[in-house]
Protein backbone atom coordinates (compact mmCIF):
# COMPACT_ATOMS: atom_id res chain seq x y z
CA UNK A 1 0.00 0.00 0.00
CA UNK A 2 2.53 2.51 1.49
CA UNK A 3 4.65 1.32 -1.65
CA UNK A 4 2.15 2.32 -4.50
CA UNK A 5 2.34 6.13 -3.41
CA UNK A 6 5.41 6.62 -2.26
CA UNK A 7 7.11 6.15 -6.08
CA UNK A 8 9.68 9.14 -6.14
CA UNK A 9 9.60 8.62 -9.97
CA UNK A 10 6.33 9.30 -9.79
CA UNK A 11 6.17 12.60 -7.39
CA UNK A 12 9.07 14.12 -9.36
CA UNK A 13 7.36 13.89 -12.68
CA UNK A 14 3.89 15.14 -11.52
CA UNK A 15 6.11 17.93 -9.17
CA UNK A 16 8.61 19.23 -11.80
CA UNK A 17 6.85 21.11 -14.61
CA UNK A 18 5.08 23.13 -11.69
CA UNK A 19 7.91 23.86 -10.04
CA UNK A 20 10.16 24.53 -13.05
CA UNK A 21 7.38 26.86 -14.60
CA UNK A 22 7.00 28.43 -11.46
CA UNK A 23 10.51 29.43 -10.32
CA UNK A 24 11.23 30.72 -14.04
CA UNK A 25 8.06 33.32 -14.18
CA UNK A 26 7.83 34.40 -9.98
CA UNK A 27 10.68 33.28 -8.13
CA UNK A 28 13.52 34.23 -10.97
CA UNK A 29 11.87 37.63 -11.96
CA UNK A 30 11.00 38.08 -8.16
CA UNK A 31 14.91 37.93 -6.90
CA UNK A 32 15.86 39.40 -10.83
CA UNK A 33 13.88 42.66 -10.21
CA UNK A 34 15.74 43.44 -7.02
CA UNK A 35 18.60 42.77 -8.78
CA UNK A 36 17.83 45.31 -11.65
CA UNK A 37 16.45 48.15 -9.12
CA UNK A 38 20.24 48.58 -8.24
CA UNK A 39 21.98 48.94 -11.35
CA UNK A 40 20.94 51.63 -14.36
CA UNK A 41 20.52 48.75 -17.23
CA UNK A 42 19.09 49.64 -20.28
CA UNK A 43 19.46 47.04 -22.39
CA UNK A 44 21.96 47.93 -24.85
CA UNK A 45 25.27 49.96 -22.64
CA UNK A 46 26.66 47.84 -19.98
CA UNK A 47 25.40 47.67 -16.78
CA UNK A 48 26.86 50.06 -13.43
CA UNK A 49 25.80 49.18 -9.72
CA UNK A 50 24.15 52.34 -8.61
CA UNK A 51 22.85 52.05 -5.10
CA UNK A 52 19.40 53.65 -4.15
CA UNK A 53 19.64 55.89 -6.78
CA UNK A 54 16.87 54.75 -8.68
CA UNK A 55 14.67 55.27 -5.78
CA UNK A 56 16.13 58.40 -4.93
CA UNK A 57 15.01 59.42 -8.56
CA UNK A 58 11.73 58.21 -8.28
CA UNK A 59 10.95 60.20 -5.34
CA UNK A 60 12.20 63.24 -7.42
CA UNK A 61 10.29 62.36 -10.56
CA UNK A 62 7.65 64.96 -10.73
CA UNK A 63 5.47 63.07 -13.02
CA UNK A 64 5.96 59.59 -11.08
CA UNK A 65 4.75 61.75 -8.28
CA UNK A 66 1.82 63.05 -10.22
CA UNK A 67 0.93 59.50 -10.91
CA UNK A 68 0.83 58.36 -7.05
CA UNK A 69 -1.77 60.88 -7.01
CA UNK A 70 -3.78 59.48 -9.56
CA UNK A 71 -3.91 56.11 -8.19
CA UNK A 72 -4.87 58.06 -4.55
CA UNK A 73 -7.51 59.53 -6.57
CA UNK A 74 -8.67 55.99 -7.33
CA UNK A 75 -8.41 54.45 -3.96
CA UNK A 76 -10.67 57.44 -2.79
CA UNK A 77 -12.89 57.04 -5.36
CA UNK A 78 -13.43 52.89 -4.87
CA UNK A 79 -13.17 53.27 -1.13
CA UNK A 80 -15.25 56.34 -0.52
CA UNK A 81 -17.54 56.31 -3.05
CA UNK A 82 -18.25 52.66 -4.93
CA UNK A 83 -17.90 50.95 -1.39
CA UNK A 84 -21.14 52.91 -0.21
CA UNK A 85 -23.12 51.90 -3.28
CA UNK A 86 -21.49 48.85 -3.40
CA UNK A 87 -22.97 47.78 -0.18
CA UNK A 88 -26.79 49.45 -0.84
CA UNK A 89 -27.01 48.11 -3.59
CA UNK A 90 -26.11 44.24 -2.08
CA UNK A 91 -28.87 44.99 0.85
CA UNK A 92 -31.41 45.97 -2.22
CA UNK A 93 -30.87 42.61 -4.29
CA UNK A 94 -31.11 40.56 -1.32
CA UNK A 95 -34.41 42.30 0.28
CA UNK A 96 -35.69 41.72 -3.12
CA UNK A 97 -38.11 38.23 -3.33
CA UNK A 98 -38.30 38.19 -7.46
CA UNK A 99 -35.64 38.46 -9.95
CA UNK A 100 -33.00 37.90 -7.11
CA UNK A 101 -30.81 35.93 -9.83
CA UNK A 102 -31.09 37.75 -12.69
CA UNK A 103 -29.93 40.91 -10.88
CA UNK A 104 -26.82 38.87 -9.47
CA UNK A 105 -26.02 37.60 -13.20
CA UNK A 106 -26.64 40.75 -14.54
CA UNK A 107 -24.47 43.24 -12.43
CA UNK A 108 -21.81 40.28 -12.08
CA UNK A 109 -21.34 40.27 -15.90
CA UNK A 110 -19.22 43.06 -16.72
CA UNK A 111 -16.53 41.89 -14.54
CA UNK A 112 -15.82 39.01 -16.69
CA UNK A 113 -14.89 41.11 -19.67
CA UNK A 114 -11.69 42.45 -21.32
CA UNK A 115 -10.71 45.59 -19.75
CA UNK A 116 -9.30 46.83 -22.82
CA UNK A 117 -12.46 45.82 -24.96
CA UNK A 118 -14.16 47.87 -22.17
CA UNK A 119 -12.05 50.43 -22.16
CA UNK A 120 -12.72 51.38 -26.47
CA UNK A 121 -16.37 50.70 -25.88
CA UNK A 122 -16.79 53.54 -23.04
CA UNK A 123 -14.16 55.57 -25.24
CA UNK A 124 -17.07 55.61 -28.59
CA UNK A 125 -19.56 56.17 -25.30
CA UNK A 126 -17.42 59.40 -24.43
CA UNK A 127 -16.94 60.48 -27.87
CA UNK A 128 -17.86 63.99 -28.26
CA UNK A 129 -18.66 63.56 -31.89
CA UNK A 130 -20.56 60.51 -32.21
CA UNK A 131 -21.14 59.01 -28.79
CA UNK A 132 -24.80 58.91 -27.06
CA UNK A 133 -23.17 60.67 -23.50
CA UNK A 134 -23.32 64.30 -26.06
CA UNK A 135 -27.00 63.86 -27.10
CA UNK A 136 -27.73 63.06 -23.43
CA UNK A 137 -25.94 66.48 -22.28
CA UNK A 138 -27.88 67.94 -25.35
CA UNK A 139 -31.35 67.00 -23.88
CA UNK A 140 -30.43 70.03 -21.29
CA UNK A 141 -28.63 72.20 -23.56
CA UNK A 142 -25.14 71.21 -22.67
CA UNK A 143 -22.11 71.58 -25.38
CA UNK A 144 -20.45 68.36 -25.87
CA UNK A 145 -17.83 67.48 -23.38
CA UNK A 146 -14.20 66.07 -24.61
CA UNK A 147 -14.54 63.60 -21.84
CA UNK A 148 -10.91 61.95 -22.26
CA UNK A 149 -9.27 64.95 -23.92
CA UNK A 150 -9.79 67.29 -21.60
CA UNK A 151 -7.11 66.60 -18.25
CA UNK A 152 -9.90 68.35 -15.80
CA UNK A 153 -12.70 65.12 -17.56
CA UNK A 154 -10.21 62.36 -18.45
CA UNK A 155 -9.64 60.83 -14.73
CA UNK A 156 -13.25 60.97 -14.13
CA UNK A 157 -13.97 59.17 -17.43
CA UNK A 158 -11.66 56.47 -16.64
CA UNK A 159 -13.07 56.40 -13.23
CA UNK A 160 -16.83 56.00 -13.90
CA UNK A 161 -15.48 53.54 -16.84
CA UNK A 162 -13.47 51.51 -13.73
CA UNK A 163 -16.64 51.47 -11.22
CA UNK A 164 -18.72 50.30 -14.46
CA UNK A 165 -16.81 47.28 -14.63
CA UNK A 166 -16.33 46.27 -11.37
CA UNK A 167 -18.68 47.94 -8.94
CA UNK A 168 -21.09 44.21 -10.01
CA UNK A 169 -18.57 41.72 -8.62
CA UNK A 170 -18.24 43.05 -5.23
CA UNK A 171 -21.73 43.44 -4.80
CA UNK A 172 -22.12 39.64 -5.52
CA UNK A 173 -19.23 39.15 -3.08
CA UNK A 174 -20.89 41.16 -0.59
CA UNK A 175 -24.34 39.63 -1.47
CA UNK A 176 -22.80 36.22 -0.81
CA UNK A 177 -22.22 37.35 2.85
CA UNK A 178 -25.58 38.62 3.14
CA UNK A 179 -27.74 35.87 2.17
CA UNK A 180 -25.36 33.70 4.61
CA UNK A 181 -26.94 35.07 7.45
CA UNK A 182 -29.51 33.13 9.03
CA UNK A 183 -33.30 34.24 8.37
CA UNK A 184 -34.35 33.61 11.70
CA UNK A 185 -32.17 36.83 13.35
CA UNK A 186 -33.96 39.02 10.94
CA UNK A 187 -37.26 37.76 11.30
CA UNK A 188 -36.92 37.90 14.61
CA UNK A 189 -36.17 41.80 14.26
CA UNK A 190 -39.13 42.30 11.86
CA UNK A 191 -41.50 40.83 14.37
CA UNK A 192 -39.81 43.13 16.96
CA UNK A 193 -41.35 45.84 14.34
CA UNK A 194 -38.05 47.16 12.75
CA UNK A 195 -38.45 47.87 9.82
CA UNK A 196 -36.46 47.21 6.54
CA UNK A 197 -34.19 50.02 6.45
CA UNK A 198 -33.66 49.15 10.42
CA UNK A 199 -33.03 46.08 9.92
CA UNK A 200 -30.19 46.35 6.93
CA UNK A 201 -28.42 49.38 9.01
CA UNK A 202 -28.70 47.87 12.38
CA UNK A 203 -28.42 43.97 11.68
CA UNK A 204 -27.23 43.15 8.15
CA UNK A 205 -24.34 46.27 7.98
CA UNK A 206 -22.64 45.18 11.34
CA UNK A 207 -22.82 41.39 10.46
CA UNK A 208 -21.40 41.97 6.90
CA UNK A 209 -18.76 44.11 8.49
CA UNK A 210 -15.40 41.51 7.73
CA UNK A 211 -16.41 41.10 4.41
CA UNK A 212 -16.59 45.15 3.58
CA UNK A 213 -13.54 45.00 5.12
CA UNK A 214 -12.25 42.47 2.92
CA UNK A 215 -13.71 44.49 0.13
CA UNK A 216 -12.35 48.15 0.96
CA UNK A 217 -8.73 45.78 1.15
CA UNK A 218 -9.65 44.08 -2.60
CA UNK A 219 -10.41 47.82 -3.77
CA UNK A 220 -7.59 49.53 -2.28
CA UNK A 221 -5.04 46.51 -3.85
CA UNK A 222 -6.97 46.94 -7.42
CA UNK A 223 -6.98 50.77 -7.31
CA UNK A 224 -2.76 50.14 -6.88
CA UNK A 225 -2.47 47.45 -9.56
CA UNK A 226 -4.74 49.39 -12.12
CA UNK A 227 -3.13 49.86 -15.71
CA UNK A 228 -5.24 48.53 -18.62
CA UNK A 229 -7.89 50.88 -18.54
CA UNK A 230 -5.23 54.14 -18.45
CA UNK A 231 -3.41 52.47 -21.34
CA UNK A 232 -6.42 51.61 -23.40
CA UNK A 233 -8.39 54.88 -23.12
CA UNK A 234 -5.76 57.65 -22.63
CA UNK A 235 -2.52 56.16 -22.08
CA UNK A 236 -2.01 58.48 -19.34
CA UNK A 237 -2.62 61.18 -21.64
CA UNK A 238 -3.75 64.22 -22.18
CA UNK A 239 -0.92 66.23 -20.51
CA UNK A 240 -0.19 62.76 -17.90
CA UNK A 241 -3.36 63.49 -16.10
CA UNK A 242 -4.35 60.72 -15.96
CA UNK A 243 -1.17 58.59 -15.56
CA UNK A 244 -1.00 55.50 -12.86
CA UNK A 245 2.22 54.28 -11.37
CA UNK A 246 1.60 50.87 -13.05
CA UNK A 247 1.25 53.03 -16.39
CA UNK A 248 3.98 55.30 -16.06
CA UNK A 249 6.53 52.50 -15.17
CA UNK A 250 5.44 50.58 -18.17
CA UNK A 251 6.10 53.17 -20.57
CA UNK A 252 9.16 54.31 -18.90
CA UNK A 253 10.40 50.65 -19.06
CA UNK A 254 9.72 49.50 -22.53
CA UNK A 255 9.72 52.93 -24.58
CA UNK A 256 12.58 53.98 -23.27
CA UNK A 257 14.53 50.71 -22.56
CA UNK A 258 15.48 51.90 -18.35
CA UNK A 259 14.11 48.78 -17.26
CA UNK A 260 16.88 49.37 -14.24
CA UNK A 261 14.74 52.37 -13.00
CA UNK A 262 11.13 50.29 -14.58
CA UNK A 263 11.96 47.80 -11.68
CA UNK A 264 13.05 50.20 -9.21
CA UNK A 265 9.70 51.74 -10.04
CA UNK A 266 7.79 48.44 -9.51
CA UNK A 267 9.43 48.08 -6.03
CA UNK A 268 7.79 50.92 -5.11
CA UNK A 269 4.42 50.21 -6.09
CA UNK A 270 4.57 46.98 -4.47
CA UNK A 271 5.81 48.48 -0.84
CA UNK A 272 3.06 51.05 -1.33
CA UNK A 273 0.36 48.83 -1.80
CA UNK A 274 1.81 46.32 0.92
CA UNK A 275 2.12 49.48 3.47
CA UNK A 276 -1.26 50.46 2.47
CA UNK A 277 -2.92 47.51 2.82
CA UNK A 278 -1.36 46.59 6.59
CA UNK A 279 -1.91 50.39 7.51
CA UNK A 280 -5.71 49.31 6.92
CA UNK A 281 -6.24 46.26 8.21
CA UNK A 282 -4.31 46.79 11.61
CA UNK A 283 -6.52 50.29 12.13
CA UNK A 284 -9.72 50.99 9.91
CA UNK A 285 -10.43 47.00 9.03
CA UNK A 286 -9.82 45.77 12.52
CA UNK A 287 -12.71 42.99 12.61
CA UNK A 288 -13.58 40.87 14.40
CA UNK A 289 -14.96 37.07 13.87
CA UNK A 290 -18.41 36.46 13.39
CA UNK A 291 -20.00 33.13 14.86
CA UNK A 292 -23.94 33.11 14.43
CA UNK B 1 -47.22 54.70 1.11
CA UNK B 2 -49.34 51.99 -1.04
CA UNK B 3 -47.64 48.69 -0.26
CA UNK B 4 -47.25 47.55 -4.01
CA UNK B 5 -45.58 51.27 -4.13
CA UNK B 6 -43.05 50.63 -1.17
CA UNK B 7 -42.65 46.56 -2.29
CA UNK B 8 -41.47 48.31 -5.91
CA UNK B 9 -39.07 50.91 -4.98
CA UNK B 10 -36.09 48.18 -4.46
CA UNK B 11 -36.90 47.18 -8.26
CA UNK B 12 -37.00 50.30 -9.81
CA UNK B 13 -33.74 51.43 -8.81
CA UNK B 14 -32.15 47.96 -9.54
CA UNK B 15 -33.57 47.87 -13.05
CA UNK B 16 -32.36 51.31 -13.28
CA UNK B 17 -29.04 49.70 -12.14
CA UNK B 18 -29.69 46.82 -14.66
CA UNK B 19 -30.39 49.76 -17.62
CA UNK B 20 -26.90 51.35 -16.79
CA UNK B 21 -24.94 48.18 -17.22
CA UNK B 22 -26.97 46.77 -20.15
CA UNK B 23 -27.33 49.65 -22.15
CA UNK B 24 -23.71 49.88 -23.32
CA UNK B 25 -24.15 45.65 -25.02
CA UNK B 26 -27.39 47.41 -26.77
CA UNK B 27 -26.02 50.60 -27.95
CA UNK B 28 -22.54 48.35 -29.40
CA UNK B 29 -25.01 45.58 -31.54
CA UNK B 30 -26.87 48.37 -32.43
CA UNK B 31 -24.84 50.54 -33.66
CA UNK B 32 -22.18 47.41 -35.09
CA UNK B 33 -25.41 46.73 -37.49
CA UNK B 34 -25.67 50.04 -38.87
CA UNK B 35 -24.41 51.91 -42.01
CA UNK B 36 -21.87 54.60 -40.72
CA UNK B 37 -21.07 57.46 -38.28
CA UNK B 38 -23.93 59.26 -39.62
CA UNK B 39 -26.18 57.33 -38.64
CA UNK B 40 -25.16 56.13 -35.26
CA UNK B 41 -24.72 60.05 -34.41
CA UNK B 42 -28.04 60.77 -35.84
CA UNK B 43 -29.71 58.61 -33.56
CA UNK B 44 -27.69 56.64 -30.95
CA UNK B 45 -30.37 55.10 -29.39
CA UNK B 46 -32.50 53.93 -32.24
CA UNK B 47 -33.02 50.79 -33.73
CA UNK B 48 -30.67 50.46 -37.36
CA UNK B 49 -32.61 51.13 -40.13
CA UNK B 50 -31.60 47.90 -41.65
CA UNK B 51 -29.49 45.39 -40.52
CA UNK B 52 -26.41 45.87 -42.52
CA UNK B 53 -24.26 42.68 -41.88
CA UNK B 54 -21.41 43.51 -44.25
CA UNK B 55 -19.69 45.02 -41.21
CA UNK B 56 -19.41 41.80 -39.63
CA UNK B 57 -18.06 40.40 -42.91
CA UNK B 58 -15.96 43.60 -43.27
CA UNK B 59 -14.34 43.21 -39.97
CA UNK B 60 -13.67 39.21 -39.75
CA UNK B 61 -11.90 38.97 -43.21
CA UNK B 62 -10.30 43.08 -44.46
CA UNK B 63 -9.37 44.01 -40.51
CA UNK B 64 -8.11 40.56 -39.48
CA UNK B 65 -10.50 40.04 -36.50
CA UNK B 66 -10.02 36.40 -37.73
CA UNK B 67 -6.77 36.12 -36.71
CA UNK B 68 -6.88 37.56 -34.09
CA UNK B 69 -9.97 35.41 -32.33
CA UNK B 70 -8.22 32.42 -33.28
CA UNK B 71 -4.82 33.47 -31.68
CA UNK B 72 -6.75 34.17 -28.70
CA UNK B 73 -9.10 31.05 -28.54
CA UNK B 74 -6.08 28.39 -29.25
CA UNK B 75 -3.37 30.05 -26.32
CA UNK B 76 -6.44 30.51 -24.18
CA UNK B 77 -7.63 26.87 -24.47
CA UNK B 78 -4.14 25.68 -24.46
CA UNK B 79 -2.49 27.26 -21.79
CA UNK B 80 -6.20 26.67 -19.64
CA UNK B 81 -5.84 23.08 -20.66
CA UNK B 82 -1.80 22.42 -19.79
CA UNK B 83 -2.00 25.01 -16.78
CA UNK B 84 -4.67 22.58 -15.39
CA UNK B 85 -3.44 19.48 -16.18
CA UNK B 86 -0.20 20.30 -14.66
CA UNK B 87 -1.90 22.00 -11.27
CA UNK B 88 -3.67 18.40 -11.05
CA UNK B 89 -0.20 16.25 -11.07
CA UNK B 90 0.74 18.99 -8.87
CA UNK B 91 -2.23 18.52 -6.47
CA UNK B 92 -2.12 14.71 -6.47
CA UNK B 93 1.61 14.62 -5.72
CA UNK B 94 1.15 17.22 -2.86
CA UNK B 95 -2.21 15.98 -1.18
CA UNK B 96 -2.47 12.24 -1.94
CA UNK B 97 1.42 10.80 -2.48
CA UNK B 98 3.56 10.31 1.03
CA UNK B 99 5.92 12.49 1.06
CA UNK B 100 4.60 15.25 3.47
CA UNK B 101 8.08 16.93 4.31
CA UNK B 102 8.66 18.24 0.50
CA UNK B 103 4.95 18.39 -0.33
CA UNK B 104 4.69 21.26 2.67
CA UNK B 105 7.33 23.08 1.22
CA UNK B 106 5.99 22.78 -2.06
CA UNK B 107 2.71 23.97 -0.90
CA UNK B 108 3.97 26.94 0.76
CA UNK B 109 6.10 28.54 -1.54
CA UNK B 110 3.55 28.16 -4.40
CA UNK B 111 1.57 30.28 -2.04
CA UNK B 112 3.54 33.04 -2.04
CA UNK B 113 3.19 33.57 -5.61
CA UNK B 114 -0.44 34.15 -5.02
CA UNK B 115 0.68 37.38 -2.81
CA UNK B 116 2.73 39.21 -5.52
CA UNK B 117 0.42 41.30 -7.94
CA UNK B 118 1.42 40.52 -11.27
CA UNK B 119 2.39 44.26 -12.31
CA UNK B 120 5.27 43.97 -10.30
CA UNK B 121 6.88 40.78 -12.39
CA UNK B 122 5.77 42.38 -15.45
CA UNK B 123 9.68 44.21 -16.62
CA UNK B 124 11.71 41.53 -14.49
CA UNK B 125 9.33 38.63 -16.95
CA UNK B 126 9.78 41.10 -20.18
CA UNK B 127 13.31 40.97 -19.35
CA UNK B 128 13.37 36.98 -19.28
CA UNK B 129 11.44 37.23 -22.28
CA UNK B 130 14.16 38.88 -23.60
CA UNK B 131 17.05 36.93 -22.80
CA UNK B 132 15.22 33.41 -23.96
CA UNK B 133 14.61 35.33 -26.95
CA UNK B 134 10.74 34.52 -27.47
CA UNK B 135 9.89 37.87 -27.44
CA UNK B 136 6.82 37.92 -30.69
CA UNK B 137 6.31 34.27 -30.13
CA UNK B 138 3.15 33.19 -28.84
CA UNK B 139 5.78 31.10 -26.29
CA UNK B 140 6.14 34.59 -24.84
CA UNK B 141 2.49 35.13 -23.52
CA UNK B 142 1.60 31.16 -23.46
CA UNK B 143 4.28 30.60 -20.78
CA UNK B 144 3.43 33.35 -18.37
CA UNK B 145 -0.11 32.92 -18.66
CA UNK B 146 0.23 28.85 -17.84
CA UNK B 147 2.64 29.60 -15.09
CA UNK B 148 0.70 32.52 -13.88
CA UNK B 149 -2.22 30.50 -13.00
CA UNK B 150 -0.35 27.68 -11.26
CA UNK B 151 -0.52 29.35 -7.80
CA UNK B 152 -4.33 29.78 -7.76
CA UNK B 153 -5.22 26.31 -9.47
CA UNK B 154 -2.84 24.18 -7.27
CA UNK B 155 -4.59 25.96 -3.94
CA UNK B 156 -7.94 25.17 -5.35
CA UNK B 157 -8.15 21.56 -6.79
CA UNK B 158 -5.68 21.01 -3.88
CA UNK B 159 -8.49 21.58 -1.39
CA UNK B 160 -10.87 19.78 -3.28
CA UNK B 161 -8.56 16.58 -3.21
CA UNK B 162 -7.79 17.01 0.14
CA UNK B 163 -11.78 15.71 0.68
CA UNK B 164 -11.74 12.32 -1.11
CA UNK B 165 -11.16 9.56 0.97
CA UNK B 166 -8.25 7.48 1.52
CA UNK B 167 -10.30 3.80 1.28
CA UNK B 168 -10.79 4.47 -2.46
CA UNK B 169 -6.91 4.45 -3.00
CA UNK B 170 -6.36 1.46 -0.81
CA UNK B 171 -8.88 -0.48 -2.26
CA UNK B 172 -7.12 0.96 -6.03
CA UNK B 173 -3.81 -0.52 -4.67
CA UNK B 174 -5.10 -3.47 -3.84
CA UNK B 175 -6.54 -4.25 -7.45
CA UNK B 176 -2.67 -3.60 -8.45
CA UNK B 177 -2.86 0.02 -9.89
CA UNK B 178 0.12 2.61 -9.68
CA UNK B 179 0.19 5.81 -8.75
CA UNK B 180 -0.24 7.40 -11.63
CA UNK B 181 -2.78 5.06 -12.68
CA UNK B 182 -4.48 6.22 -9.52
CA UNK B 183 -4.59 9.21 -10.40
CA UNK B 184 -6.09 9.60 -14.25
CA UNK B 185 -8.04 6.78 -13.45
CA UNK B 186 -9.72 7.69 -9.39
CA UNK B 187 -8.44 10.58 -8.64
CA UNK B 188 -8.86 12.91 -11.91
CA UNK B 189 -12.65 11.98 -12.69
CA UNK B 190 -13.44 12.57 -8.68
CA UNK B 191 -12.06 15.97 -9.22
CA UNK B 192 -13.77 17.74 -12.42
CA UNK B 193 -15.67 19.58 -10.49
CA UNK B 194 -12.66 21.74 -9.64
CA UNK B 195 -11.29 21.01 -12.66
CA UNK B 196 -13.79 22.79 -14.57
CA UNK B 197 -13.62 25.87 -12.40
CA UNK B 198 -10.32 26.05 -13.22
CA UNK B 199 -10.39 25.51 -16.34
CA UNK B 200 -13.09 28.64 -16.56
CA UNK B 201 -11.15 31.11 -14.88
CA UNK B 202 -7.93 30.17 -16.57
CA UNK B 203 -9.37 30.28 -19.94
CA UNK B 204 -10.98 33.82 -19.04
CA UNK B 205 -8.16 35.16 -17.60
CA UNK B 206 -6.06 34.25 -20.78
CA UNK B 207 -8.64 35.46 -23.06
CA UNK B 208 -9.07 39.22 -21.07
CA UNK B 209 -5.50 39.69 -20.54
CA UNK B 210 -4.03 43.01 -22.30
CA UNK B 211 -0.92 44.24 -20.15
CA UNK B 212 1.36 41.14 -21.50
CA UNK B 213 -0.06 40.84 -25.03
CA UNK B 214 0.56 44.30 -25.55
CA UNK B 215 4.33 44.54 -25.14
CA UNK B 216 5.20 41.03 -25.21
CA UNK B 217 4.08 40.55 -28.93
CA UNK B 218 4.21 43.25 -31.78
CA UNK B 219 4.31 41.47 -34.63
CA UNK B 220 0.22 42.04 -36.46
CA UNK B 221 -0.26 38.27 -37.23
CA UNK B 222 0.54 37.08 -33.45
CA UNK B 223 -1.71 39.27 -31.57
CA UNK B 224 -4.75 38.07 -29.58
CA UNK B 225 -8.17 40.13 -29.54
CA UNK B 226 -7.43 42.58 -26.71
CA UNK B 227 -4.61 44.09 -27.95
CA UNK B 228 -5.22 43.83 -31.89
CA UNK B 229 -8.88 45.31 -30.72
CA UNK B 230 -7.06 48.73 -29.75
CA UNK B 231 -4.63 48.55 -32.89
CA UNK B 232 -7.87 47.87 -34.75
CA UNK B 233 -9.21 50.90 -32.98
CA UNK B 234 -6.52 53.35 -33.47
CA UNK B 235 -6.82 52.13 -37.48
CA UNK B 236 -10.49 52.65 -37.96
CA UNK B 237 -10.72 55.51 -35.63
CA UNK B 238 -13.19 57.05 -38.25
CA UNK B 239 -15.19 53.84 -38.48
CA UNK B 240 -17.36 53.28 -35.37
CA UNK B 241 -19.43 50.72 -36.65
CA UNK B 242 -16.94 48.56 -37.97
CA UNK B 243 -15.56 48.82 -33.97
CA UNK B 244 -17.80 47.82 -32.28
CA UNK B 245 -18.41 44.53 -34.79
CA UNK B 246 -15.39 44.07 -33.52
CA UNK B 247 -16.74 44.59 -29.61
CA UNK B 248 -19.17 41.90 -30.50
CA UNK B 249 -17.05 39.29 -31.35
CA UNK B 250 -14.81 39.70 -28.87
CA UNK B 251 -17.55 39.68 -26.15
CA UNK B 252 -19.85 37.00 -27.42
CA UNK B 253 -17.62 33.79 -26.60
CA UNK B 254 -17.71 35.22 -23.05
CA UNK B 255 -21.08 35.97 -22.91
CA UNK B 256 -22.18 32.24 -24.36
CA UNK B 257 -19.70 30.88 -21.59
CA UNK B 258 -21.28 32.69 -18.80
CA UNK B 259 -24.77 31.85 -19.68
CA UNK B 260 -23.73 28.45 -19.51
CA UNK B 261 -21.59 28.36 -16.38
CA UNK B 262 -22.84 31.90 -14.54
CA UNK B 263 -22.67 29.91 -10.90
CA UNK B 264 -19.17 28.28 -11.69
CA UNK B 265 -17.88 31.41 -13.30
CA UNK B 266 -19.25 33.48 -10.18
CA UNK B 267 -18.05 30.84 -7.76
CA UNK B 268 -14.46 30.77 -9.32
CA UNK B 269 -13.96 34.34 -9.51
CA UNK B 270 -15.15 35.12 -6.31
CA UNK B 271 -13.39 32.53 -4.32
CA UNK B 272 -9.85 33.43 -6.10
CA UNK B 273 -10.40 36.96 -5.48
CA UNK B 274 -10.95 36.68 -1.74
CA UNK B 275 -8.34 33.62 -1.68
CA UNK B 276 -5.85 35.78 -3.44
Amino acid sequence: MKHTLKNPAVYIVFIVPTIALYGLFFLYPMFSSVFYAFTDWNGLDQTHFIGMQNFTNAFKDASFRDSILNNMYFILFSVGIQVPIIIVFALLISNVKRLKGFYKTTVFMPSILSTSVIGILWGFIYDPDVGPITDFLALFGLEPIYWLAEPRWAMLAILLTNAWQWIGFYIVLILAAILAIPREIDEAAAIDGANAVQRAWYLTVPLIKPIVSVVVMLSIAGAMRVVDIVLVMTNGGPAGSTEVMASYMVNRAIKYGEYGYGTALAIIIFAFALVLTALYQFTLGKTERIEY
Amino acid sequence: MPVALKKSIPHIILLAYVCIILFPFVFVVFSSLKESNVEISQAPFAFPKEFHFQNYIDAWVQAQIDVYFFNSAYLALSSAVVGVLLAAATAFAITRMKFPKTSKIIFQSVLIGMLIPGNVLFIAQYILMMDLKILNTHWALFLPYTAGALPFSVLLISAFMKAIPGELEEAAVMDGLSASGIFTRIVLPLTVPALVTVFIINFLGNWNEYLLASFFISKDALKTLPTGMVGFRDAYQTNYALICTGIVFSVTPVLILYAFLQEKIIEGLTAGSVKG
